[in-house]
């Protein structure tokens, strides 16, 4: 144990060199009159402290670059998250079983916009069963669909990215006005896709990312 | 307000340590023993110190034969002059906090 950790000190202060930096050279040469086996650890661990500390004071640059790429490879998991794609309600735009990668906190600080893509769990699914749909309403807007075309707040949508058949056969819906805090959302692939025409408006804190690429 | 220097307890520790007798030369481990600061805490002091001038390092031949020389510390006279005034501000706060009967509790 105590040769152990003699070994890992040695190599964090000198690495491959003969000789490490005076103040890990300090440490070292004190090991051999520390007493018990639990003080010597603590006195190694100390010293992995110091021999670091040494070492990025004479490089700072290249220390503070590795932490922060640790420290965004460690945040990276929380910010974003990939989904699998499981239906074809948003094709032509996403295409079945491909994957996406969602932004999981930028959304709440932006807010979400007309024509983003979201995710949230499907509401009358388990809640890790998620899916993707388009935003068409935010609060306040009144949706209504006309002669086959959504309408907001009485304007037509430009859909371009509606699959052709589904720009012939056009889109029904109730109308509805999006009450504070929820959002209407359609799929792309209007044929065949569940959505707000089937659920209603979606409560917007259910929202669990929005898709970046 | 900007922070003081060298006004930490554990650095404070280490100036009473070391106070005892300034014109010794002193050991690391000694002195962690001394005010129970672990090696990470008590080694960048003494850096930070020796930085500054305010500490100087040398290495003594090791009285075994074939141990590394150790290295040694003590008090510059600018060191003395601020661990005296450090050492005086810490006095004068912890007997104003008594006056004012807040109890102060300092880790063993």
């Amino acid at each position: 144990m105590r040769r152990t950790a003699y070994r890992v000190l040695l190599l964090a202060v000198r690495g491959r060199r003969e000789r490490g930096g005076p103040w890990g050279e300090a440490v070292l040469a004190e090991f051999d009159h520390v007493t018990s086996t639990g003080a010597a650890l603590r006195w190694a661990s100390g010293g992995l402290r110091v021999a670091f500390r040494e070492r990025y004071s004479s490089h700072p640059a290249r220390y503070r670059l590795a932490a922060m790429a640790l420290a965004t490879l460690a945040a990276v998991p929380f910010l974003v998250t990939v989904h699998y794609v499981p239906s074809h309600g948003m094709e032509p735009t996403i295409a079945v079983t491909s994957r996406h990668v969602l932004d999981q906190v930028a959304f709440r600080v932006t807010g979400i916009d007309h024509g983003d893509i979201v995710a949230f769990p499907v509401p009358d699914g388990p809640d890790d069963f998620q899916t993707l749909r388009r935003v068409i309403g935010l609060p306040g807007d009144r949706i209504e669909c006309s002669e086959g075309r959504v309408l907001r707040d009485g304007a037509a949508l430009d859909e371009p990215y509606l699959p052709s058949d589904a720009q012939v056969i056009g889109t029904e819906c109730a109308a509805v006005t999006v009450p504070d805090g929820a959002i209407y959302v359609l799929g792309d692939n209007r044929d065949v896709a569940q959505d707000s025409r089937h659920w209603g408006v979606i409560s917007e804190n259910k929202v669990t990312g929005r898709v970046i690429v | 307000m900007p922070r003081t220097p060298h006004a930490s307890p554990q650095t404070l520790r280490l100036f009473e340590a070391l106070m005892k007798d300034p014109s010794t030369w002193r050991y690391g481990y000694d002195l962690s023993r001394e005010t129970g600061l672990a090696s990470g805490t008590l080694y960048p002091i003494l850096m930070r110190l020796t930085e500054q001038a305010l500490l100087e390092a040398g290495w003594e031949p090791s009285d075994q034969p074939g141990r590394p020389p150790r290295h040694t510390y003590r008090l510059t006279g600018d060191g003395i002059a601020l661990a005296k005034v450090r050492i005086a501000d810490a006095m004068a706060r912890s007997s104003a906090k008594r006056a004012a009967g807040v109890s102060i509790v300092r880790p063993a």
